[in-house]
C-alpha cells in the first residue's frame, strides 16, 4: 500500500539500487521477500542466538569479574553464576519479556558446553581442542567498537571514557582490585594510562555484553514465532526487529565491577547511556560496516592503499565481507561460522545439504546466509532511524517522502562499493 | 608369457564392446579396470621374473607367420621395453579413471582404450620390424576414433591432422624398414637378423634419415610437431594421457631401438644434428608454453620441450646419456599423465582451461585444493625440482650429454629453468589469487577422480627419492646399447668416463 502511495507521489529513484530503495519505501527490507530468504535468516538467527547467549554472559563476566586479571587464562570458563544469570529480556521474571523461553542459558548451549563435539571430557581439553564457543569472535567485535568508537560520531559513551569522572571511577576500581598486590599498584603508578585503557576496553566488554543480552532473546523469539507459523515474509521479520529496537531502546548501558563482593560503578546507570544510541547504532556501524582488515587468508597491503586512510571509510564488515576464502575480511569469518554451525536448525541443515557441496562447504553457505540475515537487521536499523528521525512511509506530504527518499539513497550509497554484497543478496543463487 | 599382454586387452575390448548384457557406464569402467589391473599384475609378474644381468631380449616368443615376406610373430622384452610396458599398463589405468562416469558410448570408448593398450604393448614387444610397424600403425585407428568422437570442438580437424601426420610417420618408418630388409639381403625382418653393416654409408644415411623423420613426427620434434598441440588439446584427458604419456614414447623408443641400435656406424654422424634439433625442440617447447593461455595447450607444448631432452641424450650416445634418455621417457610419461589428468579435472569442474579466467583454485572450501596441490607438485616435477623423478631423469640426461654436446646441454639446462617459468605462470594464475564469487560454484572433486593423480604422485615421489628403483631395470640394456654403439662407431664423439656414472649412482643410492 505504502509502495503505491510512493509511486504516485514520487518519480522512480534513479539510484543504482532503485529497486531496493523502492522496497524500503514500501516498508520492506534490503533483502528480497522470498520464503527461502525468510527460512534462511530465521534459521541463522537461531543458530547465532545460541552462541550469542554465551557471548553476552562471558563478556559481562569478563567486564564485571575478571576485570584486570593480569593472566586471564580462564576468562572463557564461564562460572555457573553467569550461566544461570537471568536474562533481563527472557523468562517469567524479565523486565520486558521478549522471549518466552528460559531466562538462564539456552539448553543447547549448556549441552554444548558440557559435551562439545568430542564428547564428555574435562573442560580444559574442550578448550584446548577448540571444542568450545569461540569467544575470540566476541572480543574481535568488542575491539572493533572500541577502535572505531571515537570516530563514529555516535552517542556519548566513548567520549565519557576520557572524562575525569570516568578516570576517577576507574582509579577507585583499579586500586581496589590490586589492593593486596603492590607490584601491580606500582605498575599502575608508573603506567596509569595503560591500566585506564584496559578499563576502557572492559567498559566496551560490558557495552557489547548488554547489547547482546537483548539480541539473543530477540532472535530466539523470532525463531519460535517462525516455528509456530508466524512471519509471512521478510518484512514481518524486519518489523519485529524494528519494534524490538524501539521497545528496548532505553535500556541502560553501564559498567559495574564486582571486587570482593563490592560493586564499583565505573559507568553508573545514572549516566543515562541507552541501548539504542550507545550500543546498537555504534555496533551496527563498527561491526556490520567497518570492522578492520581481519587476520585471515587474505592480506591487505596498507602501503598499496588497499586499506583506506580514514577509519570512517573502512568497509570490512559482514555487509562487505567475502566469505568465500574462509577466514578473510570482515568480522563474521571462520570463528562465528564455526559457532553457528553447532546450532543450525534441522531445516537449515537439510537446505545446505541440497546446495553447492553440501556438508563440504556448509560453513560458507551459512556465512552467506548470515550475510543475508545481517542485511535484514541493517534494514531494520535503517527503518528504525527513518522512523526516529524522519517521516512515516505513508506520509501524504511529498516533501516528507522526498526526505525519506534522500535518506534511503544516502544509506544505499554506502553499498556502491564493489565489495558490497547488496547486489549479491538480491540473487537467490548467491550461496 | 608376453602374448598375454597383447591378448588380454584385445579379449577385454571384445568383451566390453560386444557382450550382450546391458551394463551401465560405471559397470563398464569397472570391467575395463579389472582387465587393466590383470594386465598390470601380469607386467609386475614379468618384472619379478626379469633377469637383470641379461641385457638382451627375454621371454621371447616366436611363431612363423608370413615367412615369404619376412614377417614373424616374434616378441621379447628388454630393459628398454619393460619399463615402457609397465608405463603403458599404468597409464591405461589412469586414463580409464580420467573418463567421466557419464561418458557417451562407454562401450566403444573403453574398448578403444584397451585396444590402444594392446597396440602399444605389441609395438614395444615386437622383435620383428614388420610386426612392429603393424602395431605402430594399428594403434592409430583407436587413437583417431577416440579423438574424433570424444574430442573437443575442433576434434575433426585435430583427429584428421593427427592421422595424416602419424600415418606419414608410419609410412616413412615402413619405407626405412623395407629398405633395411631388402638392401641388407636378409631373409627376414627379425630384429636380430637385420644388419646395416654391409650397406654403404650413403644408404645408411638415407635409411636413418627416413627413420628419424618418421619417429620425429611421432615424438614429435620441431618442426614436425604441429599435430601435437591440436591433438593434445582437443582430445579428452584420457586420450591425451595416452598420447603424451606413452604414444609419443614409441617415437623415442623407435629411435633408440631401430636408429641407434641398427645404425651404429651412422648414428655418430647424425648425432650433432640431432642434438641441435633436440635443443631447438626444448627451447621452442618451453618458449611456446610460456606464451599459451590455455593450460592444456601449455602442458602440450611443455611436452615438446621435454621430449627434446630425450633426443639430446640419445644423440650423445654414451651409457649414461642413453640411460638418461630412457629414464626421461618414463619420468616424462608419469609427469605428463599427472598434469593432463589434473588439467582434465580442472576443465571438468570449472568448465574452462583459460588462464585468464581461472583463479584461486587453492581455496580450501570452494576451490579444488587437492587438485591444485597436486598440480603444483606436478609442475615442480616437470621443472626438475630435486626429490622428484623429473630431477633424477634430467640430471642423468644432462650428466650424460654434457661432455659430448656441451652447448646444447647448457641450453637444455636453461630451458629447464624456463619450465619453472611457465609452471609458475600456470600455478600462480590457476591456483592462487582470489576465487571469484560470481563463478565459484564448482562441483566437488571425488576421491575416485583424485586417486589416479595420487598414485602417480606417489610414484613420482618414490622414484625421485630412490631413482635406482627405476634405473636398475634399464641400465643393463642401455649399457649394452652404448657398448654396441661404441664398438661400431668410428667417430663417436662420446667421452664416457667411468667416474660419471659412478657419481650418478652414488647420488641415486
Amino acid at each position: 500500500m505504502a509502495a503505491t502511495i510512493n509511486k504516485t507521489k514520487l518519480p522512480p529513484s534513479q539510484h543504482e539500487f532503485a529497486e531496493v530503495i523502492h522496497r524500503l519505501e514500501a516498508g520492506g527490507s534490503m533483502l528480497p521477500d522470498t520464503p527461502e530468504n525468510l527460512m534462511q535468516i530465521i534459521g541463522i538467527y537461531k543458530a547465532y542466538a545460541v552462541p550469542m547467549d554465551f557471548y553476552w554472559r562471558d563478556l559481562l563476566y569478563i567486564a564485571e569479574q575478571v576485570f584486570l586479571e593480569p593472566l586471564p587464562f580462564f576468562k572463557y570458563f564461564l562460572p555457573k553464576e553467569y550461566l544461570t544469570r537471568h536474562n533481563n529480556y527472557a523468562g517469567e521474571d524479565a523486565d520486558l519479556q521478549v522471549w518466552r523461553g528460559k531466562a538462564t542459558a539456552h539448553p543447547e548451549l549448556l549441552e554444548f558446553i558440557d559435551k562439545g563435539k568430542t564428547g564428555k571430557i574435562p573442560k580444559l581439553f574442550h578448550h584446548l581442542w577448540h571444542d568450545r564457543i569461540n569467544m575470540e569472535f566476541a572480543e574481535a567485535c568488542m575491539r572493533a567498537m572500541l577502535w572505531h568508537g571515537r570516530d563514529m560520531g555516535l552517542g556519548k559513551f566513548d567520549a565519557y571514557l576520557d572524562s575525569e569522572e570516568y578516570i576517577q571511577n576507574a582509579d577507585k576500581a583499579i586500586k581496589a582490585y590490586f589492593k593486596n598486590n603492590p607490584a601491580m599498584l606500582a605498575l599502575y603508578k608508573i603506567f596509569p594510562d595503560m591500566f585506564l585503557e584496559q578499563v576502557r576496553q572492559l567498559s566496551y566488554y560490558s557495552n557489547l555484553g548488554l547489547f547482546w543480552e537483548v539480541m539473543a532473546p530477540v532472535f530466539f523469539e523470532m525463531s519460535d514465532i517462525y516455528d509456530e507459523g508466524g512471519f509471512k515474509g521478510v518484512p514481518d521479520a524486519m518489523n519485529f526487529l524494528v519494534n524490538g529496537i524501539f521497545a528496548v531502546a532505553g535500556r541502560p548501558i553501564y559498567h559495574h565491577v564486582y571486587i570482593r563482593g563490592e560493586c564499583y560503578e565505573i559507568i553508573p546507570k545514572s549516566k543515562g547511556f541507552t541501548w539504542l544510541y550507545e550500543a546498537a547504532l555504534p555496533y551496527v556501524e563498527a561491526i556490520f560496516y567497518r570492522t578492520s582488515p581481519f587476520r585471515g587468508t587474505k592480506s591487505y597491503n596498507a602501503q598499496a592503499k588497499q586499506v583506506p586512510d580514514e577509519q570512517k571509510d573502512f568497509h570490512y564488515g559482514i555487509l562487505y565481507a567475502d566469505v568465500f576464502p574462509v577466514g578473510t575480511a570482515g568480522i563474521p569469518p571462520t570463528l562465528l561460522m564455526d559457532d553457528m554451525y553447532h546450532f543450525l536448525p534441522q531445516y537449515l541443515q537439510d537446505y545446505y545439504q541440497e546446495h553447492c557441496r553440501g556438508e563440504g562447504d556448509v560453513l560458507i553457505q551459512l556465512g552467506i546466509t548470515f550475510q543475508r540475515s545481517m542485511y535484514n537487521v541493517t534494514s531494520a536499523v535503517i527503518q528504525a532511524l527513518r522512523q526516529a528521525l524522519l517521516y512515516p512511509l505513508d506520509d501524504e506530504n511529498p516533501n516528507h517522502l522526498k526526505a525519506n527518499r534522500e535518506f534511503f539513497e544516502a544509506q544505499m550509497d554506502r553499498f556502491k562499493l564493489p565489495e558490497a554484497r547488496l547486489r549479491d543478496i538480491q540473487n537467490q543463487e548467491y550461496r | 608369457m608376453l602374448s598375454a599382454l597383447l591378448l588380454l586387452p584385445i579379449v577385454g575390448a571384445g568383451l566390453i564392446g560386444f557382450i550382450p548384457i546391458k551394463l551401465s557406464a560405471s559397470q563398464l569402467r569397472q570391467l575395463t579396470t579389472i582387465f587393466t589391473i590383470i594386465i598390470c599384475a601380469w607386467t609386475a609378474f614379468i618384472f619379478t621374473q626379469f633377469d637383470l644381468t641379461n641385457p638382451g631380449f627375454q621371454f621371447q616368443e616366436y611363431f612363423p607367420w608370413a615367412e615369404p615376406i619376412g614377417l614373424s610373430y616374434s616378441l621379447g622384452v628388454d630393459g628398454l621395453s619393460l619399463p615402457l610396458l609397465a608405463l603403458n599398463g599404468l597409464l591405461t589405468l589412469i586414463a580409464i579413471y580420467s573418463i567421466g562416469e557419464n561418458v557417451e558410448r562407454p562401450r566403444l570408448y573403453y574398448s578403444l582404450i584397451l585396444l590402444i593398450n594392446s597396440g602399444i604393448s605389441g609395438a614395444l614387444m615386437a622383435k620383428n620390424l614388420l610386426l612392429f610397424i603393424i602395431f605402430y600403425e594399428l594403434e592409430l585407428i583407436p587413437f583417431y576414433l577416440a579423438i574424433a568422437i570424444w574430442g573437443g570442438e575442433k576434434r575433426g580437424y585435430a583427429s584428421i591432422k593427427f592421422l595424416l601426420y602419424t600415418a606419414v610417420s608410419g609410412l616413412l618408418v615402413l619405407a626405412a624398414f623395407l629398405g633395411m630388409g631388402f638392401l641388407s639381403g636378409g631373409a627376414s625382418f627379425d630384429y636380430e637378423s637385420i644388419t646395416t653393416q654391409n650397406l654403404s654409408l650413403e644408404t645408411q644415411l638415407i635409411l636413418l634419415t627416413l627413420l628419424l623423420v618418421g619417429f620425429g613426427i611421432k615424438i614429435p620434434l620441431v618442426p614436425l610437431h604441429t599435430w601435437l598441440p591440436d591433438a593434445y588439446t582437443e582430445a579428452s584427458s584420457a586420450v591425451t594421457i595416452l598420447l603424451g604419456g606413452i604414444l609419443a614414447k614409441l617415437g623415442t623408443y623407435g629411435l633408440l631401438r631401430f636408429g641407434l641400435q641398427l645404425f651404429p656406424d651412422t648414428w655418430s654422424l647424425v648425432a650433432p644434428g640431432l642434438a641441435i634439433i633436440g635443443t631447438v625442440s626444448v627451447l621452442y617447447g618451453a618458449l611456446s608454453a610460456i606464451a599459451q593461455k590455455d593450460i592444456k595447450r601449455m602442458v602440450a607444448y611443455s611436452s615438446i620441450g621435454h621430449m627434446g631432452y630425450i633426443l639430446v641424450a640419445a644423440a650423445a650416445g654414451n651409457d649414461v646419456s642413453i640411460l638418461g634418455a630412457v629414464a626421461q621417457m618414463i619420468s616424462h610419461g608419469l609427469i605428463l599423465a599427472l598434469l593432463f589428468h589434473l588439467v582434465g579435472i580442472v576443465e571438468r569442474k570449472v568448465g574452462t582451461r583459460e588462464l585468464d579466467v581461472l583463479n584461486g583454485l587453492m581455496n580450501p572450501v570452494r576451490g579444488l585444493p587437492l587438485t591444485s596441490a597436486l598440480l603444483i607438485l606436478g609442475g615442480m616435477a616437470s621443472a626438475g625440482i630435486p626429490g622428484l623423478v623429473g630431477f633424477a631423469a634430467e640430471f642423468i640426461v644432462f650428466q650424460g650429454s654434457f661432455s659430448t654436446f656441451t652447448i646444447p646441454t647448457l641450453l637444455c639446462i636453461i630451458a629447464s629453468g624456463l619450465t619453472a617459468v611457465y609452471f609458475v605462470i600456470l600455478l600462480n594464475r590457476t591456483c592462487f589469487g582470489k576465487l571469484d564469487n560470481q563463478i565459484a560454484y564448482y562441483p566437488k572433486v571425488l576421491v575416485t577422480e583424485t586417486a589416479p593423480a595420487l598414485v602417480l604422485t606417489a610414484i613420482i615421489l618414490i622414484l625421485g627419492v630412490q631413482p635406482n628403483w627405476l634405473i636398475r631395470w634399464i641400465e643393463p640394456t642401455t649399457d649394452f646399447f652404448a657398448v654396441n654403439l661404441n664398438n661400431h662407431g668410428e667417430q663417436i664423439a662420446f667421452q664416457e668416463t667411468p667416474t660419471q656414472k659412478d657419481f650418478i649412482f652414488n647420488i641415486s643410492n
